[in-house]
Formats: structure tokens, sequence, C-alpha cells
């Protein structure tokens, strides 16, 4: 049953950018959504590259009749930004942290800790490939992959491992783009007829629309398909790929479905079934 | 949406400018949104839906991203007519994102300024570097990033340091006051408040350390 929630207010941290305009899409789409649904007496969303910032959510909530505020960050892993970035810009001091006014703020679990992740790539990966028999099939899961103090690659693990104990696809693998095993290897990688690829990231933007396909060697065009707004998502609209004698299925980020929205209030809820466990372990039963 | 006290609400006399844009009360009873430039222009695209600012406030009129939403370069040819107050709140903070809550907390006289070396101070990783920038250079980047003519329409409420230095020589007083129209139209307009640095003039100050642009 759904926790009621109308005395607090949600709040959805993203990264956002200063260069790409499909970066905060995602967040402000799921925070409608969820507004829409009236589960909360507020929703907002507040970014590290654009505005409203963090620091301006600080100001946010004033209504006297919201005691609580549940801070659910839109990130694919735990990492630099859960863990160093946001904390200090909303000034939270643990998982729950409370205000002068006797409000407090609950710091939840990032989006891509959530088990229904697995549900959700697999769910991506047959709506891009329908009707391909998934025993023929690679799955390939994209992360970032940098040296960066960010555990994407961790979770992009954690989600492939959880995949193929399923055994539905003749291979489940990782693929980064600044590591190895490299996307750009993806028909080395995978030894069946048809691959289906899924970037494992919460937005569309460069990388999805651009980098991720040529790596693959899909053939975005003079300047690429980033560059041209209209085209921006052509890329994901043209499967299947025919390429080194393959059928290839490539889908947008999985960040940008709508079912993300579902998780981020499961990120919410979750915080109030472990309300009483300390941050590690909450951490540990949510990605278990 | 939260409903504001009366007495701190920026909407509570009408029309209002906010930034570029003009909030009109018309009969019966409705209300209209547009960019100030635009007022009582014919075959403006009209909008009815508040969430339709989103897209409007993220290109200018050459289609170009706006990576700061209170630069003045917001698109013209558009109109809002809605029919509830608290839909005109909802276009007003896509458009300008987080400040009505800005304005409202500072009315109320609880808005807390952030010098911007103690801003500078906390940044980590990347942007650690940026406290590294010289009271020279800083004056010269706020002078010129932060001026209304070409740069963000706020009005500057933080200091540049814990002794209350001015954020910049270089800027008239006036961006300091918000009772001054930032857009230099010269008429009544509620402020586009900044309390802190934003993680634009942060990034721009690390580029400046760095030697980049």
């Amino acid at each position: 049953m759904q926790r009621d929630f109308r005395n607090s207010a949600l709040l959805i941290v993203g990264h956002g950018s200063t260069v790409n305009p499909d970066s905060s899409a995602p967040n402000l789409a799921h925070a409608a959504d969820i507004r829409r649904r009236r589960l909360f007496a507020e929703v907002a969303c507040c970014f590290w590259k654009e505005e409203p910032s963090m620091r301006d959510a600080l100001l946010f909530f004033r209504d006297s009749s919201i005691r609580e505020v549940y801070v659910v960050p839109n990130f694919i892993s735990e990492g630099y930004f859960t863990q160093t970035v946001i904390p200090r810009e909303l000034e939270l001091s643990g998982r729950t942290t409370e205000r002068a006014t006797g409000q407090a703020w609950h710091y939840c679990g990032p989006v891509g800790s959530h088990p229904m992740m697995t549900e959700l790539l697999l769910q991506r990966a047959v709506e891009v490939a329908p009707g391909v028999p998934e025993k023929e099939t690679s799955l390939l899961i994209v992360g970032h992959g940098t040296n960066l103090n960010d555990n994407s690659a961790v979770a992009a693990k954690r989600e492939v491992e959880a995949i193929r104990r399923l055994d539905r696809y003749a291979a489940v693998l990782n693929v980064y783009m600044e590591e190895a095993p490299l996307v750009s290897d993806w028909a080395k990688l995978a030894q069946t007829a048809n691959v289906v690829i899924v970037p494992f990231f919460v937005s569309d933007g460069l990388h999805s629309y651009e980098d991720i396909p040529v790596l693959l060697g899909i053939d975005v065009g003079p300047g690429g398909s980033a560059t041209d707004r209209k085209n921006a998502g052509e890329v994901f609209r043209q499967n299947p790929y025919h390429l080194c004698g393959r059928n290839l299925y490539y889908a947008s980020s999985l960040g940008t479905d709508p079912r993300f929205a579902e998780i981020i209030v499961e990120q919410a809820e979750a915080f109030d079934r472990h309300r009483t466990l300390p941050m590690e372990s909450v951490t540990e039963s949510l990605v278990a | 949406m939260r409903r504001p006290d009366a007495s701190v609400d920026w909407l509570e006399v009408l029309p209002c400018c906010i930034g570029e844009i003009r909030i009109m009360h018309r009969a019966a009873g409705s209300f209209t949104v547009s960019h100030r430039d635009d007022t009582g222009l014919e075959g403006l695209a009209v909008y009815r839906d508040a969430d339709a600012a989103i897209e409007l406030a993220r290109y200018d009129d050459a289609g170009r991203y706006r990576s700061l939403k209170t630069a003045p370069n917001l698109r013209h040819g558009w109109l809002f007519v809605l029919d509830r107050l608290e839909q005109a709140r909802e276009v007003i903070e896509h458009f300008y994102p987080g400040r009505a809550a800005a304005y409202q907390t500072w009315r109320s006289g609880e808005l807390r300024t952030t010098p911007l070396r103690e801003t500078l101070g906390r940044q980590t990783g990347m942007y650690r570097a940026s406290a590294k920038i010289s009271e020279r250079q800083a004056d010269e980047l706020v002078g010129t990033f932060c001026r209304s003519d070409g740069g963000c329409l706020r009005t500057i409420l933080w200091k540049r340091d814990a002794a209350g230095a001015s954020p910049s020589t270089l800027l008239p007083k006036v961006k300091f006051d918000p009772e001054f129209d930032q857009t230099g139209r010269d008429e009544a307009a509620r402020p586009l408040l900044c309390q802190e640095a934003c993680n634009l003039l942060v990034a721009a100050a690390r580029n400046v350390v760095k030697g980049g642009q």
C-alpha cells in the first residue's frame, strides 16, 4: 500500500547541463508526472548545473504544513555527486537532517540503486527489439566508465549480473565508453546475430545521440545527430542497423523511461521502510 | 504549488513585471503572461498549458540553448492565457526557476546570502581550483559575467567576502538594488534575486584560474 505523503514534499536532484538541453528534461517530466498524481504536497526539481540550483532548493517548501522533505537523487549510482556534492550543497548532515523550522529532510538512495532497474533494462531491451528471439540475442548495457569517483560502472555490472542470472539472453555484457570492455568492440564481444544496446544513463545527450552511435559504427551524418535538434532522437528510430553482419538495435537512455517516476516515488517509500537502519545498510539492502 | 503568504507574494499587484516577463490581469478573470517586448502585439503564439513554458525557456530567439534562465535573452513571440493565478506562478517558475522562493524568503526577512569567497571555498573536485581566483580577477569576472546588459538580470545580494566587499567595482550600484528594473526599462519590476553565486559563475572562475575562456 502506498504511503501517505500529503504532508511531505519531494525534491528530485539532477545533474543538469550548461550545453545539453535534454539533460534536465527527464527530471522535469518525472516531476510533472508525480505532481499530477498528487501524492506529495509539493514536488520540485533542482540541479547541479542548471536552475533551480540545490542552493535555491534550500528556500523551497516553506509551507508550515510540510513536515518532511524526501530528497531523491536522479543518478545512476552512489558516488561523488551523491556522497559529496549533494549533501554539501543541500546542507545534509546525515540520512535525516532537521532544519531550524523542525522540517526533516530525508536523503534517499539514488534511482539507479533501485531493484526495479533490472526490470526496466529488460523492458527497454524488449521494446527496442520486439519479437527478436532473446536466446539469439546479446544484450549490452552501456555505462560511462571513468576514473572519477563514480560507481556507475559498479551499478552497470550489478545489473548485468542480475539479468544474466535470469538466463533469458544468449549473452549479457557490460560495455563502457571510456574503459574496457569498450563499446567500440561490440562486434568482437557479442557472438550472436542480434545485438541490443541499452545506455544505462539518466538522460539522453551527446553520449547517447552521438558518441555511442559513432563508437558502434552507426553513420550519424556530417556533424553528428546531436548538432541537429530535430534529428537528435532519430538515431533511436532507425532500428535495426545492419552492421558487421549483425542486426543491431540501439535504445535511448534508460532514464527517459516514464517508469522512472515510479522509481523516484519508490525511493521515498524505501527510505521509510529502512528508516531505522544506518545509511550503509540501506544502500546494501536496496542493491541486494 | 505553494500558496505564499499574501504579504510576500510577488504577484500581489497586477500588472507586474518580473525579469523580461509581464503578467497582466484580463477581463473575465483570466491572466496573461508575455515577454515585456511583446506587450500588445498581435499574432503571438497562444499557450494555455503552463508546462509549455519549459520548452520556451530552453531556447533563445535564434534557437540556442539558454544555459542561464535569468540571462536577458528570453525568446519572443508567445502569450500565455491562463484561468488561474496559480498557473501564472507555474509559468514564471518555468521561466525563472527558484526565483519566487528567493523573493518570498527575502520579503520575509529570512534570506541568507553567501559571500562569493565562501561559495568558491567549499567547492571540491574539478571546481576546487575556482577558489584560487585573485581579487582582481574576481572583480573583472563578476563585472563581466553578471552584468545586466548581456549577462544576467538578477539583482546581486551576496558580497565578495565575509568583510562585505562589493562583488565587483565594475558593476553599477543599481545592480545590487532590488528596487531597480535590471532590464533598463525603468518600470516597476519584481527583482530576480541572487543570494549566492551560481554554478556557472563558479565554473567561469575555475576557467579564469586555469587560464581558459
